[in-house]
């Protein structure tokens, strides 16, 4: 039986989870009406340091707070990542966007003039990127928590996904 | 004449190294009329450039087409996201049939829920739409689907 190679690099599983999680904030940030020039202005550099933090497999989570203009903070979106070191030899690239997309019609309605803020928590001390320094989270006490599972996978990693509101 | 490009998105390039590819696939080929100058090409698509991110990023462009239509050029640009994207044969290649021309515009998909925002950035520009593009089917094509499912519903009753 003929057989092929397939050579996947953890780059490759880094791009694409970086993608994957930067098009689902914009994906949820937009259906929530929120003022997206912030994410355009800085895509480049978030999109470059998740892929970077996620390559050292320093990255534990990225963070998205939504913050209404009474002050408080919700709904919270965790994009928690895990790793497979050795890589897994027949892992797919998979985004469950149809899930996605579902997913979405539970999102909690926000006020106009809600912001929104973006952390990524570590597993390691991570590699300094341009733009990134040392930040607070809002607390998560009191919202609670529904799990969408996974939204990503490569070879080398995946990424999910939790709502807190 | 209708030609069609794919771009290999993730796992193989980034959002922001997708969209340099598209802009310069454009902009190489409006470049072939002198009619059109190229710093108007590149305002426009810095205007672009945010819903050109939108819709990598999130997968849209896999599935809905951002299209050039300029003279005989009708061009449309898909990404590939994926395993697939990795095996891509790629064409970068400028599409000919602009000379000649000055009118141009880049036709943005209007995919939910990204739908608003691309609107609102197509609308701070003359050369770019968030309509169907001209010679595109796939209106025509959904209305006649909504058309036969009805009937077949309406004789199942």
């Amino acid at each position: 039986m003929p057989t092929t190679t397939r050579t996947f690099t953890l780059v490759n599983t880094a791009v694409y989870l970086a993608q994957v999680v930067m098009g689902a904030m914009a994906d949820i940030l937009a259906d929530l009406g929120v003022d997206l020039t912030e994410l355009y202005r800085d895509w480049e550099r978030d999109e470059s340091a998740i892929r970077a933090w996620i390559q050292e497999q320093s990255l534990k989570e990225v963070v998205l707070e939504c913050h209404r203009p009474d002050g408080t903070v919700s709904p919270v979106i965790e994009f928690p990542v895990v790793y497979y070191p050795d890589g897994i030899a027949d892992a797919r690239f998979t985004t469950q966007r149809a899930s996605l997309a579902r997913f979405r019609a539970k999102l909690e309605r926000v006020p106009r003039g809600t912001t929104f803020r973006l952390f990524c928590t570590f597993l390691k001390h991570p590699a300094p990127q341009s733009g990134w320094g040392p930040g607070s989270r809002s607390s998560t006490e009191g919202l609670r928590s529904l799990s969408f599972g996974s939204l990503a996978t490569g070879p080398h990693g995946a990424v999910a996904m939790r709502y807190l509101r | 004449m209708q030609r069609h490009r794919e771009i290999a998105a993730a796992p193989l390039r980034s959002t922001p190294e997708v969209w340099k590819i598209v802009s310069q696939l454009v902009a190489d080929t409006l470049d072939r009329s002198p009619e059109i100058s190229r710093r108007d090409i590149e305002a426009t698509l810095e205007i672009a450039r945010p819903a050109g991110l939108l819709l990598i990023a999130g997968g849209h462009l896999d599935k809905a087409p951002m299209v050039l239509v300029a003279g005989a050029v009708h061009l449309s640009i898909t990404t590939v996201s994926g395993d697939a994207a990795l095996q891509l044969e790629e064409n970068f290649n400028p599409v000919p049939g602009a000379a000649g021309t000055s009118e141009w515009t880049l036709y943005l998909p209007t995919p939910e829920p990204v739908s608003s925002e691309i609107r609102r950035i197509a609308n701070g520009c003359p050369h770019l739409s968030a309509k169907e593009p001209p010679g595109s089917t796939s209106a025509t094509a959904k209305s006649e689907s909504i058309v036969l499912d009805r009937d077949a519903f309406l004789r199942r009753r």
